[in-house]
């Protein structure tokens, strides 16, 4: 038997050769339908990650950490860890450990005033580590001048803001915040970066100095902060990487800390994130189905145009079995060679695109950019199941697409077939 | 008459392998009505989610006085005059059929405060009758009602909000807020109505009142921070931007904006969207065109025989070419105008109502009270539809070209000799 | 982010002037003759007299929070309800800071970095430097007669003590977020011993007790007042009157910028 399916092995690979032209365009329907399948799945999750960087980069992070009484208040005493406060480099170094978190940073606020001059407006304090900061979020990327404040007695307000007070860099202010302990703290700045981020509320409440800067002005320890902004590597593993926190974080018998991703920060832009991907995952369906279509039609016309072999085949005295398998055989060969192509052809465009993804906005006619924060270059993430599925549906389909004209070739009387009836 | 004669064998030829021939067209035709459904339903989606956000904030247009969008402060608003002005434009029948609603609102923050507690919120004078239709507010009612006219000391807040004030629905609280003139004056009102967004800004932050008591109070008669301008549809914001700014050309401090100016973050992300979108489209139609290409390619193979005994026949090269390229053509016409109406017979049949997406997110649009309508209703566009048509009739006519071009170059004696 | 929820906390840092002022008045109750007169006219007459005088003291604040605790010492003057300057004496980390209420408009001096900041009109409010009074005490300009409608809830003895005790309840368009304010008067000297602050539920929020009845510049006040919050009863701020004299001659001039800075 393993002798009579080895010389339909041959038979099948040899009918694949002996017409080249109709084997290269079936194989090319395959090869075509897996990369576009991989490749549009791979770029829905690279706009569902470009949505959410979007919407989180700029200030909030994908996942920050509090202190379980902190939100929705935002009292200066509801630090992490409660009054005594946590060992705040030891946190860190435990959330770095986490294999998905690209970069962690701590971050304390205070609500006051920045004054200059006669002038003076109400301003959100921002503590910052200037070294993890700008790894976590793009606050800090668009300076209109100067530089991120790295040493004492530095800030960076934004560019609204630095018009109402009229500072320019260089100029002195004044920073007055309720404290820790009640009082009134205050002191002097010199203004060294001045930032743009094209988001109003953004770039005119603002202001921003290292975290130690601030933990003095508000009189609060070293140890005590109020958040930890996490930025994630990917963002299907925020939830793991919450979940691992929530177990991981005790605070030392402190009050319980609150691990919460952007979900629940911003829940408009979840939203946003969900219905685009769920309408992607309709048209995905749509172009998998339509490779699939391609691919049977292809196979059927393909198989219906070898009826008169088929027929000299059974003339010659094949059973009619033996045609049906010879087709199968033809069409797993068929399917393992032109998927392996696919994935030949799949996977280098989507390296590429990966790892250097195309600037398109020349290519995008008929939206103009300007003004935009955002640029049209948008990559593609990598999945493991999408191209294993892909190809078990194509190959597949590729196979049953050929039983069924076959198995219809071998019930028509060869004679007829012949006659071209 | 010789083409005639030409166009006759076409047909015959497409008749004599029906098979065949509905397989061809049956990748055009369902190509065609994929590509359109498609289309459809990527620019519903697109609609549904700047018609939401725009809803939530200050519309497709935004009217204001130059530097508030940047300050957010009271001394930045549009007067009395100003705003009759701009209410005069809106009038032009021009507009009147580009414009769904808009609504004056009169926006500053203060603090609301109640027996228990005190908050930092963003007070919104609303017109009621206006923003009943214009904003998504009133349907995230969880309590009470929406304002309505003629209520005087009635507010609108968020369940976040009432919950920090301890406040409940005919519950009284005071706002407080900078007039005009400088002063810091109070307003009690009374809470009509309880809303849930999920968005915590939002629901901690925000209260609508009526308009006419936030003027009143703050000594602004008449007075709007801003005009919001609802469209029918997002693509007419450009044109409308235009007309209005031609219209109030020469009223200083009057500036208009669209959505995309007046919100970046909305913009960024519509545009990952609308380029996600393209690139989508265009693999789905490369996708369709290989189809197609590949239909006709595996037919051509096996008519060698076929289109030697044509030019056996007695018709010449160029001739044959011709057959085969009209039959293409035929093919090519057919199924387009059948594509097409399938396409859009199934997606307004089947879909006029909308597609329900609220199952498909994992955050839950029925848990968190949801800000965009996850019922997606597809939208045609006469451009889009025009567009999906040529696209199939080009890749038809070029799939076309191949098979005529093969046929008329075929040597007659070989094609003839042996039985493919 | 919310920048509001943050910011909400700066406005403490205000409201010193306001408070004076407040005190002060709160203070200037004057024995009142006269027994024959309606609730209305007592409340009003008390009202009045919390007004219009100009005064100077000490006065020592206690602040008892669930985070941290502290006295501080003042110096105090007021002209009217417009006019006020406050001066932190003690302790010395917090001492030279001050701030100066003139009309519409209020200035902090901050000495650790030398500058007079004016605050803006919309963070007015909240309370100020952690303590339990409320932009509702401190703003409030208008009488109470104005926004509230009163009458005599009882009239007898407590304690063996004859008190009057008057039901305040706010007038339909009054921009207050009582539900009702109770306070008891005792009829012998007029002197308040509490007042209760109620929310439309009729539910306590607060209470204001007096207590420490002195005569000081000439008249008799009650020189200890205790604000204690219902719902965390563990909290307080108290005002303790070191030092006080009325009707002392004094000018606008001297609610100056430059009176902030130096010391007045």
């Amino acid at each position: 038997m393993s002798r009579g399916n080895g010389v339909w092995w041959r038979v099948a690979w040899r009918n694949l050769w002996r017409n080249r032209g109709r084997t290269l365009v079936t194989a090319s329907a395959l090869a075509f339908g897996y990369l576009a399948a991989v490749v549009v799945s791979g770029l829905d999750d690279g706009m569902g990650a470009e949505l959410i960087d979007n919407g989180t980069h700029l200030l909030s992070g994908e996942i920050q950490v509090h202190a379980a009484n902190y939100l929705p208040d935002r009292k200066v005493n509801h630090t992490i860890g409660g009054d005594d406060g946590v060992d705040v480099s030891a946190l860190l170094r435990r959330i770095d450990e986490d294999p998905d978190v690209t970069a962690a940073a701590p971050r304390v606020y205070g609500g006051g005033l920045v004054s200059a001059g006669d002038r003076t407006e109400a301003s959100l304090l921002l503590g910052i580590d200037p070294v993890r900061e700008p790894r976590v979020t793009t606050l800090l990327s668009d300076m209109d001048g100067g530089r991120i404040p790295r040493s004492a007695h530095e800030v960076a307000i934004g560019s609204e803001m630095a018009r109402q007070l009229h500072v320019t860099l260089g100029d002195t202010l004044v920073l007055v915040a309720p404290a820790a302990d009640g009082l009134l703290g205050n002191d002097l700045y010199r203004l060294v970066g001045i930032f743009h981020t094209g988001t109003p509320e953004v770039d005119g409440s603002y202001t921003i100095l290292p975290l130690a800067d601030l933990q003095s002005l508000l009189d609060m320890s070293p140890d005590r902060i109020h958040e930890i902004a996490l930025d994630v590597a990917r963002p299907s593993a925020t939830d793991a990487v919450v979940a691992r926190l929530e177990s991981t974080l005790p605070t030392d018998g402190g009050p319980q800390v609150d691990v919460r991703s952007w979900r629940r920060l911003r829940p408009e832009l979840a939203q946003s994130v969900d219905l685009m991907s769920s309408m992607n995952f309709l048209i995905i369906l749509i172009i998998f189905g339509m490779a699939v279509f391609g691919v049977a039609n292809t196979m059927i016309i393909g198989t219906f145009e070898r009826r008169k072999e088929f027929a000299v085949v059974r003339a010659l005295g094949t059973t009619a079995m033996g045609v049906g398998r010879t087709v199968v055989y033809e069409g797993i060969l068929l399917g393992i060679l032109a998927l392996a192509a696919g994935a030949l052809i799949t996977w280098p465009v989507m390296v590429w695109w990966h790892n250097a993804p195309p600037d398109l906005s020349g290519f995008v006619g008929g939206i103009s950019w300007a003004g935009s924060r955002w640029r049209p270059i948008l990559r593609v993430e990598y999945s493991t199941e999408i191209p294993i599925y892909s190809a078990l549906a194509l190959f597949v389909t590729s196979v049953v697409a050929a039983v069924y004209p076959a198995w219809r070739a071998t019930r028509i009387p060869p004679a007829d077939a012949l006659g071209d009836r | 008459m010789k083409y005639r004669a030409l166009f006759l064998l076409s047909l015959r030829s497409v008749g004599r392998n029906m098979r065949r021939s509905a397989l061809t067209a049956a990748a055009m035709a369902l190509g065609l009505a994929v590509l359109i459904f498609s289309r459809a339903l990527a620019d519903g989606g697109h609609e549904q989610w700047i018609d939401s956000a725009v809803r939530l904030g200050t519309g497709h247009v935004a009217i204001q006085a130059p530097d508030y969008l940047e300050t957010g402060r009271l001394e930045h608003r549009l007067d009395a005059q100003q705003v009759a002005r701009v209410t005069r434009a809106l009038a032009d029948p021009a507009l009147s059929d580009r414009i769904r609603t808009w609504a004056p609102r009169l926006t500053v923050t203060g603090l609301a405060s109640s027996a228990s507690s005190a908050l930092p919120v963003r007070i919104e004078g609303v017109d009621p009758a206006r923003e009943r239709v214009f904003s998504t507010l009133p349907g995230q009612l969880t309590e009470g009602r929406y304002l309505e006219p003629g209520d005087r000391l009635r507010a609108f807040i968020g369940s976040d909000m009432a919950k920090r004030l301890s406040l409940k629905v005919g519950d009284r609280f005071v706002l407080t807020a900078q007039t005009a003139s400088g002063d810091v004056e109070g307003q009690l009102m009374r809470v009509a109505g309880i809303f849930h967004t999920g968005i915590p800004e939002t629901d901690d932050g925000l209260v609508h009142v009526p308009i006419e008591t936030v003027r009143k109070w703050l000594g602004t008669p008449g007075a709007a921070t801003s005009i919001a301008v609802l469209l029918h549809s997002s693509w007419q914001t450009d044109d409308v931007v235009k007309v209005l700014r031609s219209e109030l050309d020469g009223s200083r401090g009057i500036r208009v904006m669209g959505w995309r100016q007046a919100s970046p973050e909305l913009d960024s992300g519509v545009r990952i969207d609308n380029w996600g979108d393209y690139v989508f489209h265009i693999i789905l139609f490369a996708i369709i065109a290989l189809a197609i290409l590949n239909a006709i390619m595996m037919s051509v193979l096996g008519r060698q025989r076929e289109f030697g005994i044509l030019q056996a026949l007695g018709l010449t090269r160029v001739e044959t070419g011709w057959v085969v390229m009209g039959e293409g053509l035929f093919l090519t016409a057919v199924s387009g105008l059948v594509g097409m109406v399938i396409g859009l017979v199934v997606t307004w049949g089947f879909f006029r109502h909308g597609i329900d997406f609220s199952s498909a997110s994992s955050s839950g649009w029925s848990a968190s009270g949801g800000i965009i309508n996850p019922v997606i209703v597809p939208i045609f566009r006469f451009s889009q539809i025009v567009l999906s048509v040529a696209s199939i009739v080009v890749i038809g006519t070029l799939a076309s070209l191949y098979p005529a071009v093969r046929a008329s170059k075929l040597d007659v004696a070989e094609a003839m000799k042996f039985e493919q | 982010m919310n920048l509001e929820s943050i910011t909400r906390s700066p406005a403490r840092a205000s409201r010193a002037a306001l408070i004076a002022t407040w005190c002060l008045c709160a203070l200037c109750l004057t024995a009142a003759p006269g027994r024959a007169q309606s609730a209305k006219e007592i409340v009003d007459r008390v009202d009045r007299l919390l007004r219009g005088s100009s005064s100077k003291g000490k006065v020592q604040m206690r602040i008892i929070t669930e985070h941290w605790s502290r006295t501080l010492d003042m110096d105090v003057w007021s002209l009217g309800t417009d006019y006020s300057l406050v001066r932190v004496t003690a302790p010395p980390k917090e001492a030279g800071m001050a701030t100066l209420k003139a009309g519409q408009e209020v200035w902090n001096y901050l000495p650790r970095v030398d500058r007079t900041i004016k605050v803006p009109p919309s963070l007015m409010m909240g309370s100020w430097m952690g303590s339990h009074f409320t932009n509702d005490d401190l703003v409030k300009e208008s009488r109470m007669i104005d926004d509230y409608d009163i009458t005599v809830a009882f009239d007898g003895e407590r304690d063996g003590v004859p008190v009057w005790e008057f039901n305040m309840t706010p007038k339909p368009e009054a921009a207050v977020v009582w539900g009702r304010v109770v306070e008891q008067v005792r009829k012998a000297d007029d002197m308040p011993t509490w007042v209760r602050y109620y929310d439309e539920d009729g539910t306590l929020v607060r209470t204001m007790t007096f207590s420490d009845y002195k005569r000081m510049g000439g008249r008799l006040v009650p020189s200890r007042m205790v604000v204690v919050p219902a719902d965390k009863p563990d909290e307080s701020t108290a005002l303790i009157y070191k030092q006080l004299e009325f009707d002392i001659p004094m000018s606008k001039s001297f609610f100056s910028l430059r009176n902030l800075r130096s010391g007045g």
